[in-house]
């Protein structure tokens, strides 16, 4: 069972994907400036209604193993510690322990 | 010397013939926005999808899965029950409340 912190990320994950394409279109709305700043202020006022973790930015990569959120090795999303473990076991294609 | 609007003129020819808009004052037209590819695919499939059996249970009730963690927690709050260690009665009104009793 996940921990709340990567839940919450999920969940995040989710509503940045459903909300992508709208928050796109007011995006675009807000930032061009050949249209008028009436209508580019409606559409930032609109950006504002969106939740919290529907900004992409708000989501963030934790370790797939015990979701830690610091020291995540993006190429396989896990923390440094497991990414170790598993190293170690074999269980990354590819990764072997420096030897010179 | 050449005139600017000349270079002008040549500029509008050359974004005519390689359609890119021209835009010589370079106000920003929010085109990036539209441009950029969708993220939310990618980000949504980041976790590796993982069995939960709480969730199947519900799905299929037909199936009769039983949950062993869900079974020890049950299990767990009997047995605090048991020993007085149990969750507190509902307040019915304000003067019940625990709170009201706590220091200040």
């Amino acid at each position: 069972m996940p921990n709340i912190r990567v839940l919450r990320d999920i969940k995040a994950r989710e509503l940045v994907r459903a909300n992508e394409v709208a928050r796109r279109a007011y995006l675009y709305v807000a930032r061009n400036q050949a249209l008028p700043p009436q209508v580019r202020h409606q559409a930032q006022l609109q950006l504002n209604t969106f939740g919290r973790y529907t900004r992409p930015t708000t989501v963030k990569n934790r370790c797939h193993e015990t979701g830690r959120g610091r020291g995540i090795m993006s190429e396989f999303g896990l923390c440094r510690f497991q990414f170790r473990l598993k190293a170690l076991k074999g269980e990354l294609p590819g990764v072997q322990k420096a030897s010179w | 010397m050449v005139a600017p609007a000349r270079i002008a003129a040549l500029t509008r020819l050359r974004c005519s013939i390689f359609q890119t808009s021209y835009n010589p004052t370079s106000v920003r037209t929010g085109a990036k926005y539209l441009r950029a590819r969708l993220r939310g695919p990618s980000m949504a499939q980041y976790y590796p999808a993982a069995l939960n059996l709480s969730q199947l249970a519900r799905e299929f009730p037909e199936l009769e899965i039983v949950d062993p963690d869900e079974e020890q927690r049950i299990q767990d709050v009997e047995d605090k029950k048991k020993r007085g260690k149990g969750a507190p009665k509902k307040a019915k009104s304000k003067a019940d409340s625990r709170r009201a009793t706590r220091k200040k």
